[in-house]
């Protein structure tokens, strides 16, 4: 019963970066309708953000929050830069859009800063676990359980109470309509992005803090994992990109909790194999909505 | 970093003049050829290399070329694409490379590998560890760098010697490194007389352990140490959450963990133990060479990849020089029965080897954040498990 809870803590911690990583991925495609894969290069950002700022000598606290807002700024510039010129362009435009981002991001990060990895020193504090009823809960675990928790309480509050939130809101439920009522579409677009870095920042910081590192590629899996969710939860619902963070991460720790050895070495096929499943009962995602057929 | 940054911008230029078809030099010159993967997943391991390949040229040029000939080298990019490798290793064929550097990684170095045997053009991987690389494309291919069989010998004669009996291995199927290295250390551990209480799996960029180290924690009988070639990201994640669950069994490492984040991760890598190609002690090869890349890099150098590069540079002199032509066949022949050419690294050995090099292994430990040389390691071949 002990390792039972012992893991739901760990599937609720990493399905908590999961859940922050796929919602900005949502929140982007719920307005333009764009899965942007140059998200993941947000973290890898931060990561470099918090790589020089300690390296100037700014102290951790100052370098994760300068690294936040770095991948908050340049999710808002790369929508200004690249994304605004082809808005009105099919999805696909858009699409290899995103990967050509991702790929200059790769190309300038390992030829103008390096191609080998740099040391972000995490303190040890960070490093204990805790002691809550007999569980082992690592620091960097609770922190995480505490950012998504924090994060998607200010976010739910924001998408209900101000009146940008409600744009957004009503954006991903129809973007033209949402215009004619007076709405500035580049504030909700820009607002996605900005949310979306911010997010991703977060994200990026927790990764980060276990890796004790960053490189130029780090951005790409995470991305691929928050798509997987984003998919997984339903294309467009802000709720089903956490749900499914969430799921997902539940399906891959309990897999490697409990498969017997011998069907180890097929876990991520199992785990994408329980994801096709649940899309095959259910096609829209988790909490997706059918789209009406007009 | 200013510096840096030019030299590598110089670096990437120069590699795109190259793919311009600039005219290569002048018929009294020697050409070798790098088709690496200087953008993409190999650019960790390739960039460096390069740099310590031209190293080595500007000190081979300097002492008056190869066999009094100016020698230059061709760079192209793979772009680290498989399908790629072969298009470049074509291109460096035409433009008349009497020797190619291939990339990092296994797939990669077999694309490029086998044109440059159908070509009768020797090839080596600058740092593919897989000690079946060169038989699996033919009698051009060498191997350069620490095979893993070798590393996992030393690692596990290190790990009897401490007086270990039980171990357990963490290994990843996503690549030949980091699932046979481990393997090849159980199996040198069990002729050993040890034994292999169980054996862990992760999928590569994992960022949460949390379920193989509650396996490790109820583990009957407990293992004495544990062994994996995991790397970063992996690698730093797996030891903060092991030691955060308050194991603190000896962990060893292999060279992939060779890079200043396994430094700066302080308490949790203290006392870890890993092999890699060479350590620089006062007065050593390695030593010297680390005062030469500073100087000309401007920077210090932070990884043995540069080091392993400038050997397979000298290895590839010492061949043409041995062979006394620039010959294709010849090469290969004289490539084939080097020995003790003296590199940064210590000493290579290609004679009777089947094109997998004999060269030194170091063992250092992680102390204080720094690291101490616990120690230069060659075993002997009975005990180096078969590939």
């Amino acid at each position: 019963m002990d390792i039972l809870i012992q893991q739901f803590v760990n599937a609720l911690s990493l399905g908590g970066t999961y859940a922050l990583l796929a919602l900005g991925l949502a929140m982007v495609f719920s307005v333009l309708g764009l899965i942007n894969f140059a998200h993941g290069d947000l973290m890898t950002l931060t990561g470099y953000a918090m790589f020089f700022a300690i390296g100037a000598g700014l102290g951790l606290p100052l370098a994760i929050v300068l690294g936040i807002a770095c991948a908050t700024l340049a999710a808002v510039a790369m929508e200004r830069v690249a994304f605004r010129p082809v808005r009105d362009a099919n999805t696909a435009t858009m699409l290899l859009t995103s990967l050509a981002v991702s790929t200059i991001l790769h190309m300038l990060f390992q030829n103008l800063i390096s191609a080998r990895p740099r040391a972000i020193p995490v303190p040890s504090w960070m490093i204990g676990a805790v002691d809550v009823g007999g569980l082992a809960i690592g620091v960097i675990q609770l922190m995480s359980i505490t950012a998504t928790a924090l994060l998607l309480i200010a976010l739910s509050v924001f998408l209900r109470r101000s009146i940008l939130g409600i744009a957004m809101r009503a954006a991903a439920l129809d973007f033209p309509v949402t215009r004619l009522m007076g709405i500035n579409a580049n504030a909700v677009v820009a607002t996605a992005f900005g949310l979306s870095g911010l997010l991703a920042g977060v994200a990026g910081v927790l990764w980060l803090a276990q890796r004790g590192s960053v490189d130029p590629l780090m951005g790409f899996l995470p991305v691929l994992k928050a798509f997987i969710a984003v998919v997984l939860g339903g294309l467009g619902s802000l709720a089903g990109a956490v749900v499914g963070g969430f799921a997902l991460a539940f399906i891959e720790v309990f897999l490697r909790a409990f498969l017997p050895d011998g069907w180890l070495p097929f876990r991520e096929s199992i785990t994408l194999t329980l994801v096709i499943v649940l899309l095959l009962v259910r096609p829209e995602g988790l909490i997706g909505r059918r789209e009406n057929v007009r | 970093m200013f510096r840096a940054s030019t030299t590598r911008i110089a670096a990437v230029a120069a590699g795109l003049v190259a793919a311009g078809g600039v005219a290569q030099g002048d018929s009294h010159g020697i050409t070798i050829g790098y088709a690496g993967g200087f953008t993409g997943y190999l650019a960790p391991y390739d960039q460096p290399s390069l740099n310590g390949v031209q190293l080595a040229l500007d000190q081979i040029n300097a002492a008056g070329g190869i066999m009094g000939m100016p020698v230059e080298i061709v760079v192209k990019d793979t772009r680290s694409d498989t399908a790629q490798a072969a298009v470049v290793a074509q291109e460096l064929i035409d433009e008349g490379v009497v020797a190619m550097i291939v990339s990092c990684d296994v797939d990669p170095a077999v694309a490029s590998g086998v044109m440059a045997q159908a070509a009768e053009i020797p090839s080596a991987s600058s740092c593919a560890s897989t000690p079946t690389l060169p038989a699996a494309v033919g009698p051009y291919m060498f191997s350069n760098y620490t095979a893993d069989n070798l590393q996992g010998a030393v690692l596990a004669e290190y790990a009897r010697g401490q007086g270990y009996e039980n171990a357990y291995i963490l290994l990843s199927r996503d690549t030949p490194y980091t699932e046979k290295l481990p393997e090849y250390f159980g199996e040198a551990f069990e002729a050993m007389g040890g034994t292999v209480v169980a054996v862990g799996e992760y999928t590569m960029g994992q960022q949460d352990f949390s379920a193989e180290v509650t396996n490790i924690g109820g583990l009957d009988p407990s293992p004495d140490v544990i062994q994996t070639s995991a790397y970063e990201p992996d690698f730093p994640a797996f030891i903060k959450q092991l030691r955060a669950a308050g194991i603190d069994t000896p962990v060893l490492g292999s060279d992939g963990i060779d890079s200043p984040t396994t430094f700066a991760l302080g308490d949790v890598a203290e006392g870890v133990v890993f092999s890699n190609a060479g350590f620089a002690s006062p007065g050593s090869a390695l030593e010297a060479f680390e005062m030469a890349y500073e100087e000309k890099y401007g920077m210090p150098n932070d990884t043995v990849f540069t080091a392993t590069g400038y050997d397979l540079m000298m290895v590839i002199a010492a061949a043409i020089e041995a062979a006394g032509s620039t010959d294709g066949p010849a090469i290969r022949d004289a490539w084939d029965n080097l020995e003790n050419v003296q590199v940064a690294t210590g000493s290579i050995t290609y004679k009777d080897q089947n094109r997998v090099p004999v060269r030194v292994v170091a063992l250092n430990q992680v102390s204080g954040g720094e690291r101490v040389h616990v120690g230069d390691f060659s075993p002997d071949s009975s005990m180096i498990p078969a590939p």
